[in-house]
């Protein structure tokens, strides 16, 4: 037990702390969903119907959405972009899909290469690409799921105003469902221009995120 | 129309035709708190007897209703209401409104 909570602590780690967070998220917008309530002489609502609610779904998935758009945006142009002397990306003379025998696929799998890595065909290309895929699938879903609890959430404030509520297809043209969007994808493609300029210059001992703190700032593609 | 609309859509029937049957009382109990308070200020007189000026539409038929969380929008032929969810069910914001575009609904009987 205690050998497997060590070999796995990263994922478990933050495996608890999305949990955690997300509560902390229900509960702090529980409270900011029903001071408005107040504000405007109307019910406050119980915990479990807000978390069930077009507003908690809304503001969970558009946040969602853009964190698996920028791990599918990362995973496919580290294929082809380089940086020079960032751990984040590959050796200089890498850029592309690279050799059967360095990806370790058809007739260069080994024994403890995966079975699809060894296969041919529609399985080899599926798992070949089934890293990017899946994030890029579960991106296209959680912002479907934007759009659709959204839609809700706004006609819900729309009503509120005295306003007529509006179609699906005329929330995707809203500037509330594009200001959501927007705002969330700038600050994912911040924060991974900064991983990848920043580990250039800076390090973190023993990060497997960074190179190693003597490694030179030209070095790329090294990691600790 | 699903079964949390047509119960707004009852609240709103049930207080229109109150108003016509000249019942004072039976249309108060199916405004939302706020909103009567403002039309008892704004009236001077007791939402009872305040609410039987209002010259509110008799009640038409139902044409629609769209329920989305804590709100209701209650299309009938000749008005347009508005409902919020209280703990007694729905209750009236706002009743005898018209569109005016991309701008909030015009009401006769309004929440403050």
């Amino acid at each position: 037990m205690k050998k497997f909570l060590r070999e796995n602590s990263l994922g478990l780690a933050f495996g608890l702390l999305f949990l955690v967070v997300l509560i902390g998220e229900a509960v702090a917008g529980h409270a900011d969903f029903n001071q408005r309530q107040l504000s405007e002489g109307l019910q406050p609502i119980s915990f479990d119907r807000y978390v069930t609610s077009a507003s908690f779904a809304v503001d969970v998935t558009e946040n969602w959405q853009s964190e698996y758009l920028q791990f599918f945006l990362y995973i496919y142009l580290t294929v082809w972009l380089l940086q020079k002397g960032s751990p984040e990306s590959k050796e200089l003379h890498k850029p592309g899909r690279e050799s059967d025998e360095n990806q370790m696929v058809g007739a260069y799998a080994t024994d403890t290469s995966p079975a699809w890595a060894g296969a041919s065909g529609l399985r080899h290309a599926l798992f070949s690409h089934s890293l990017g895929l899946v994030m890029g699938a579960i991106f296209l879903l959680s912002w479907l799921a934007q759009s659709i609890t959204g839609v809700a959430a706004y006609n819900e404030q729309q009503l509120g105003k005295l306003e007529d509520p509006v179609s699906w297809g005329q929330y995707l043209l809203e500037p509330d469902f594009w200001n959501r969007t927007l705002q969330n994808w700038q600050s994912e493609l911040l924060a991974v221009t900064s991983m990848v300029v920043l580990s250039i210059y800076l390090r973190q001992r023993g990060s497997s995120q960074s190179k190693p703190v003597g490694a030179a700032h030209a070095a790329t593609g090294v990691e600790g | 129309m699903t079964g949390r609309g047509d119960a707004a859509a009852a609240v709103a029937v049930r207080m229109l035709t109150a108003i016509t049957q000249q019942d004072g009382a039976g249309a108060c109990a199916a405004l939302a708190p706020d909103t009567a308070a403002e039309l008892e200020q704004s009236a001077d007189k007791p939402c009872v007897e305040a609410i039987l000026d209002e010259n509110l539409p008799a009640p038409g038929p139902v044409s629609a209703s769209h329920v989305y969380g804590q709100w209701a929008q209650v299309r009938l032929s000749g008005d347009t209401v508005f409902l919020a969810v209280f703990p007694g069910g729905w209750r009236v914001v706002a009743a005898g409104c018209t569109a005016r575009g991309d701008r909030p609904y015009d009401c006769l009987l309004q929440g403050g």
